[in-house]
C-alpha cells in the first residue's frame, strides 16, 4: 500500500480535546503480514486515536474477546493471505452472537481483497474495505467521521461487555455511580488486587502474562483481570496499547484484559484506574486483579503504597531488571520500601548475580522481611515465576494447589 | 568480541592480503612470473565457441591483461569461477549451453494452491514446459503455522496461497506420478516452523512409494530458517531456543541420511520483502547463516560435513545494489567459513537461490510487473544464482493463475535459452569497474552492520533487543515515504499514471467445497489411526523432554499423527513463542 509515514512528526488535531477513539487492530489467523498494520497503527496514534494492537495470527475468538473487553469503537483487520470472506464474516457473527453487533468491522488487504469481495463482505456485515493506494489522510478522515462517538450506558450489554462499558464510562468521566450500578451483582467475597510497577523494560508485561498462566493452571474455575496502563502521546492524545501482543495467556475467556491509556494523567495510572478497579471488584467475577502501571521512575508511587492515604491495591509487586545502574540508584527507588513483593526479572542475565545480592541488602534495610524473588519471565515454565505466584497466592488466599495438570493441557490459543 | 566481529575482521584481513599480493606481484619478479604462468594456463583452459551469427567467443570471459597486479586482483580478489573467494560464481560453467543441456537447470517455479491434487496438477502443467523435474512447493497459512485444516477459524485459509497439507497421505497425493528418485528431480518446500514435521511427512510418503532405501536419493531443499521468521516473517510457533533445537536436530539427521538434501535455506527474501535494504538483507542473512554454523559447531557437528548442506535464498529487487549482492555474499561467506570456521573448499561455497521481488510488484497497471520481473531476473542471473524463481505478474491480487505462472516460467527460458546473454560465455559482466566499485561499497556496509550487531552481543542477543526487526521496519517506512513523495518512482502508481480502469483479473481461489473435503480427509485419517496416535505422541513427548533427536522420532510419528496433533504435543513440552511488539 502506498502510504506516507513519518512516525516522528506528530499530528495535532482537533481530536486532542475530545475523548479519543479506540480501535482494535489485528491480522487474521495464519497470517503474519504485519508491515501494513504496523504502519497504520503508528498513523492512527498520530491522529489522536488509541490503538489496541492484538498482533498477527489472531483467531476469531481472540479478536472478538479483545474487542468486547476493550469496548472499542471499531475493529480493523489487515488480511494479506486470503480467506478474508469467511474470516471477516466469522468475526462479525461472533460479535453479533454475544450482543456486541454494535462494534463495526473494517479491513484492508492491499490487492488481495477485490471490489467484488468487498460487496460480498458488506452483505455479510463488514463495514468497509480500504483498497491499495488509499492515502492515509483519507483513511483517517473516514475513520474519524464514521466511528468517533461518545460511549453511553447500555443496559443491554452483558458479561464482559457490561464491565468494559462501565470502565469506558469511567474513562469518559461520566457518573461513576451509574457505571457501578450497571455492574452485575456480587458473586465472590473479595478480589485480591495487586499493583505491578517497575521501570520501563523490566519485563512487567511478560511477567504478568506468566503469572496469568500460573493462575489459570492453579485455579481451574477462577477468573483473573488485568488492567494495563500505558502512556498517551502528550501532543496527539493517541496511544499504541500493545500489551496484548505478547500476552499469549490472556487469550482465554477466564481472563479479562483491559488496556488503559493515561490520557494526560501523570501518576503512572489512568485517572480512571481507581474506578476501573472498583468496577472489577464489585463485579464479583475475579479472584485476582493485576494492575500494571506505566514504566515508573524513582519517586513514583502509582498505587499509594506509602500509607499516606488509602492504598489502591491490596499489595504491590515491584519488578526490576539487573540494569538499574548501581547501589546508589537502588537507594533512591522509593517503591522498594513500599512494595510487598519485589521481583528481579531477567535473571538469566550475567549482571543478575550482583543485582540479587544488592537488592536483597537494600530490602533488608527496610526491616519488613521483604524477600526478593528471582524470575526469568521470558523462559517458559520458569520456577522463579512459580515461586512468585505462590507468594501472591499466599498473600491473597488464592489456590496454588490444583497442580498436577500437564502444561500441554493449558489451552493456548490459537 | 562475538563471532560476528571476528568474521568482519577476517574479511578486512583478507582484503589486506589481496592488496599485499597485488603489490608483491608488481614488485617481486619471481612472484610475477609465477602468476603469469598460472594465468597463461588458465587462459589456455578456456574453450572457444561461436554465437549463432558467427562471432567467436571464449566460454569464460577473463580480464584482458598480462599485468601481474591485475592478475593477482582477479585471482585473489574475485576468484576464477568455482574458486575461492567465489565472487564470480560457485561453479565453473553455470548456465552455459552444455551445462544446461546436462540437466542442471536453475529454474524453480514455486507453486501451491488448493488441495494436494490441485498443486500436483499445477506441477504437471509447469513441468511439461521445463527440461527437468523442479517441484517447488508453497503451503497454505494453516500448514505454515502448524495447524490442522479443522482447527477453529482456519477453514477460509485452507488451500489459500499455497497447498493444504495435514497428513502423510496429503504429501503422497502432492507428488503422485513424479519419480522423486530421478537424478534430475529436485523438490523445494517453503516451510519453516513446522519444517521438521513436513520433511518427516515427505520422507514417510517417499518411503511408502519408492521403498525404505530411497531416502539417500531424495534431493531438494526445505527452508526451515527460523531466525528470519523471528526477525521478519512472523511464522513462529515455538520459543526461539526450541525452534533452533528442532532445526539443528533435523540438520544433524539429514547430513548423514540425506546427502543430496539441503535441510535449511538461509533466507533474506522475507527480510527484504518486509522492507530491509539490500545491504540489511545481506547482512542479516549472512549473520543468520554464521549463527547456524556456530550452533551446529557448538553441538559438536563437523563443519565440513554440514557446511556443504547449508543453502541460501535472496530477494532480487530493482535497487542498484542488487547488481552485486550475490557476488558480495558468496565472498563474505567463503572468507568467514574458511578463516573463522576452518571449513574446507566444499563447505565454503554459498549456494544461492534467488526470487524476484514480490514487493516490487503492484496492482496498478499490473502488466508492468512482467517487465519488472524480467529485469530482476536478468540481475539475478548476472549474480550467477544457482537457482531462481520468477514471480507472476498477477501476484498482487492472487495466487498465480496458470496463464501468468507460465509467462513467469517462460521469462526464465527466454533469458537463458533464447537470448545469447548467458549461454555462450561465462561472466560477461563480472569485474566491470562500476560493479567492482559497487561491490566494495556494499561489502563494507554489510561489515558495518556485522560490527553493530557485534556490539549488541551477536545475532541472537540483537534479536532479543529487536534490533533486526526495528531496522527492517524503519527501512520499510522509508520506502513508503519515498513512494508517497515521489522520490521513488513507481510507474503507473505515482508516475505516468493512466486513467484506464483496473481490468478484472481471474483469481485462483479455493472453493468451500474443497476446503470441506480437506477437513473430511483429515478426520478420516485421525479416525483410522486413533488407537495408535496417543502412543506415538507420548513417544514424541518423551524424546522432546529427554533431549533426544526430535527429528528421528518425527519420521515415525507422522505415520499416525497429523500436523496439528504433533504441533500441539510439541507446544505442550516447549511452550509457545511470545511475539515481540
Amino acid at each position: 500500500m502506498a502510504v506516507a509515514l513519518n512516525p516522528h512528526r506528530a499530528v495535532r488535531s482537533a481530536a486532542v480535546s475530545r475523548v479519543p477513539l479506540r480501535i482494535l487492530t489485528a491480522v487474521p489467523i495464519c497470517d503474519g503480514h504485519d508491515s501494513a498494520v504496523t504502519a497504520i497503527n503508528i498513523e492512527l496514534a498520530r491522529h489522536g486515536i488509541e490503538v489496541i494492537y492484538l498482533g498477527y495470527h489472531q483467531s476469531v475468538s481472540a479478536i472478538a474477546r479483545a474487542a468486547i473487553q476493550e469496548d472499542v469503537n471499531v475493529v480493523g483487520l489487515s488480511s494479506y493471505n486470503g480467506g478474508h470472506i469467511i474470516f471477516f464474516k466469522e468475526v462479525v457473527d461472533r460479535l453479533k452472537q454475544g450482543g456486541n453487533g454494535d462494534i463495526p468491522v473494517f479491513g484492508g488487504g492491499g490487492g488481495t481483497i477485490t471490489k467484488a469481495d468487498e460487496r460480498i463482505m458488506q452483505r455479510q456485515g463488514t463495514d468497509r474495505i480500504f483498497f491499495a493506494g488509499t492515502p492515509f489522510k483519507d483513511i483517517m478522515a473516514l475513520i474519524q467521521r464514521d466511528y468517533a462517538r461518545t460511549a453511553k450506558p447500555n443496559a443491554k450489554f452483558k458479561g464482559d461487555r457490561a464491565l468494559a462499558r462501565a470502565i469506558t464510562l469511567a474513562e469518559q468521566n461520566l457518573a461513576t455511580r451509574h457505571s457501578l450500578r450497571a455492574a452485575p451483582a456480587q458473586k465472590r467475597a473479595r478480589s485480591f488486587v495487586v499493583g505491578v510497577a517497575g521501570p520501563g523494560g523490566a519485563g512487567k508485561s511478560t511477567l504478568i502474562d506468566e503469572l496469568t498462566s500460573r493462575f489459570l493452571l492453579k485455579n481451574p474455575s477462577g477468573r483473573i483481570a488485568i488492567l494495563a496502563n500505558d502512556p498517551s502521546h502528550p501532543d496527539t492524545g493517541g496511544a499504541i496499547l500493545g500489551d496484548r501482543v505478547s500476552a499469549i495467556y490472556a487469550q482465554d475467556d477466564r481472563v479479562f484484559f483491559r488496556s488503559l491509556a493515561t490520557r494526560g494523567s501523570l501518576t503512572g495510572l489512568s485517572a480512571a484506574a481507581p474506578a476501573a478497579i472498583e468496577i472489577l471488584k464489585r463485579s464479583g467475577e475475579f479472584d485476582l486483579i493485576l494492575v500494571e502501571s506505566v514504566g515508573v521512575g524513582q519517586e513514583s508511587d502509582p498505587f499509594g503504597s506509602f500509607g499516606h492515604g488509602r492504598c489502591l491495591t491490596d499489595a504491590v509487586l515491584f519488578v526490576l531488571a539487573p540494569h538499574y545502574g548501581g547501589l546508589i540508584q537502588l537507594q533512591k527507588i522509593a517503591l522498594l520500601n513500599g512494595a510487598d513483593l519485589v521481583a528481579l526479572n531477567k535473571c538469566d542475565h550475567p549482571m543478575a548475580r550482583t543485582a540479587k545480592a544488592e537488592i536483597q541488602a537494600r530490602l533488608n534495610q527496610n526491616g519488613r522481611g521483604q524477600l526478593l524473588h528471582s524470575t526469568t519471565a521470558a523462559k517458559h515454565f520458569d520456577s522463579g515465576v512459580d515461586a512468585l505466584f505462590a507468594a501472591i497466592a499466599q498473600l491473597g488466599g488464592l489456590s496454588n494447589s490444583s497442580g498436577g495438570e500437564k502444561p500441554c493441557q493449558l489451552e493456548v490459543a490459537p | 568480541m562475538s563471532q560476528l566481529g571476528k568474521i568482519a575482521d577476517s574479511v578486512d584481513s583478507y582484503n589486506q592480503f589481496v592488496s599485499a599480493e597485488i603489490a608483491r606481484a608488481r614488485s617481486d619478479p619471481k612472484f610475477a612470473a609465477e602468476l603469469r604462468t598460472r594465468w597463461a594456463g588458465l587462459r589456455a583452459s578456456v574453450g572457444l565457441t561461436r554465437s549463432p551469427t558467427g562471432t567467436p567467443l571464449p566460454r569464460l570471459a577473463l580480464p584482458e591483461t598480462d599485468e601481474p597486479g591485475a592478475i593477482a586482483e582477479y585471482l585473489f580478489g574475485q576468484g576464477f569461477p568455482g574458486q575461492f573467494p567465489y565472487a564470480t560464481a560457485a561453479y565453473r560453467e553455470m548456465y552455459l549451453d552444455t551445462a544446461i543441456g546436462t540437466g542442471e537447470e536453475p529454474m524453480r517455479l514455486f507453486a501451491g494452491l488448493g488441495l494436494a491434487e490441485d498443486t500436483n496438477a499445477r506441477f504437471k502443467y509447469l513441468s511439461r514446459h521445463q527440461k527437468s523435474l523442479r517441484l517447488s512447493t508453497a503451503f497454505d497459512g494453516p500448514t505454515l503455522y502448524g495447524l490442522d485444516s479443522d482447527h477453529a477459524g482456519v477453514l477460509g485459509k485452507v488451500g489459500e496461497g499455497g497447498v493444504a497439507i495435514d497428513t502423510v497421505e496429503d504429501m503422497g497425493r502432492l507428488f503422485a506420478g513424479f519419480d522423486l528418485t530421478r537424478k534430475d528431480a529436485s523438490v523445494s518446500m517453503t516451510m519453516n516452523a513446522p519444517a521438521p514435521v513436513i520433511l518427516a511427512m515427505f520422507i514417510a510418503a517417499a518411503k511408502r512409494r519408492f521403498g525404505a532405501d530411497c531416502v539417500p536419493n531424495l534431493r531438494g531443499t526445505i527452508q526451515a530458517d527460523m531466525l528470519k521468521e523471528v526477525q521478519a516473517q512472523n511464522e513462529v510457533i515455538f520459543p526461539v531456543d526450541a525452534s533452533l533445537r528442532f532445526l539443528c536436530d533435523m540438520i544433524e539427521w539429514c547430513v548423514p541420511n540425506m546427502p543430496r538434501w539441503y535441510p535449511v535455506s538461509i533466507s533474506g527474501y522475507h527480510i527484504a520483502e518486509a522492507g530491509a535494504t539490500p545491504v540489511q538483507q545481506a547482512a542479516f542473512t549472512l549473520s543468520n547463516g554464521f549463527t547456524y554454523a556456530g550452533l551446529l559447531k557448538q553441538r559438536g557437528a563437523d563443519v565440513n560435513a554440514f557446511g556443504p548442506r547449508l543453502s541460501f535464498f535472496l530477494d532480487c529487487g530493482l535497487d542498484v545494489e542488487y547488481l552485486v549482492l550475490g557476488r558480495v555474499c558468496r565472498r563474505i561467506w567463503a572468507i568467514g567459513m574458511r578463516d573463522v570456521f576452518g571449513a574446507d573448499a566444499k563447505a565454503q561455497i554459498l549456494k544461492l537461490h534467488t526470487q524476484t521481488s514480490g514487493r516490487s510488484l503492484i496492482a496498478a497497471e499490473f502488466q508492468n510487473n512482467l517487465t519488472r520481473t524480467a529485469v530482476e531476473l536478468m540481475v539475478a542471473y548476472m549474480n550467477y544464482t544457482n537457482s531462481c524463481h520468477s514471480n507472476s505478474a498477477d501476484e498482487p491480487f492472487t495466487t498465480p493463475t496458470e496463464k501468468y505462472a507460465l509467462l513467469a516460467s517462460h521469462s526464465q527460458s527466454i533469458l537463458l535459452e533464447e537470448t545469447g546473454i548467458f549461454k555462450h560465455t561465462m561472466n560477461l559482466f563480472g569485474g566491470a569497474p562500476g560493479l567492482l566499485a559497487l561491490e566494495r561499497q556494499v561489502e563494507q556496509r554489510i561489515l558495518g552492520v556485522f560490527r553493530e550487531m557485534d556490539t549488541l552481543g551477536g545475532v541472537i542477543a540483537a534479536m532479543e533487543q529487536r534490533y533486526q526487526r526495528s531496522q527492517i521496519q524503519e527501512s520499510g517506512h522509508r520506502i513508503e515515504t519515498q513512494i508517497y513523495s515521489g522520490e521513488r518512482p513507481i510507474i503507473g502508481l505515482n508516475k505516468y499514471v493512466s486513467d484506464e480502469p483496473m481490468p478484472s483479473v481471474p483469481l485462483a481461489r479455493t472453493s468451500p467445497k474443497k476446503q470441506r473435503l480437506q477437513v473430511e480427509r483429515l478426520r478420516a485419517f485421525k479416525k483410522k489411526h486413533a488407537k495408535k496416535t496417543p502412543d506415538a505422541l507420548q513417544r514424541l513427548e518423551n524424546v522432546t523432554r529427554d533431549g533426544g533427536n526430535v527429528f528421528s522420532e518425527l519420521v515415525d510419528t507422522v505415520e499416525v499423527c497429523s500436523l496439528g496433533q504433533i504441533t500441539a504435543c510439541l507446544t505442550g513440552v516447549v511452550g509457545k513463542f511470545r511475539p515481540m511488539v
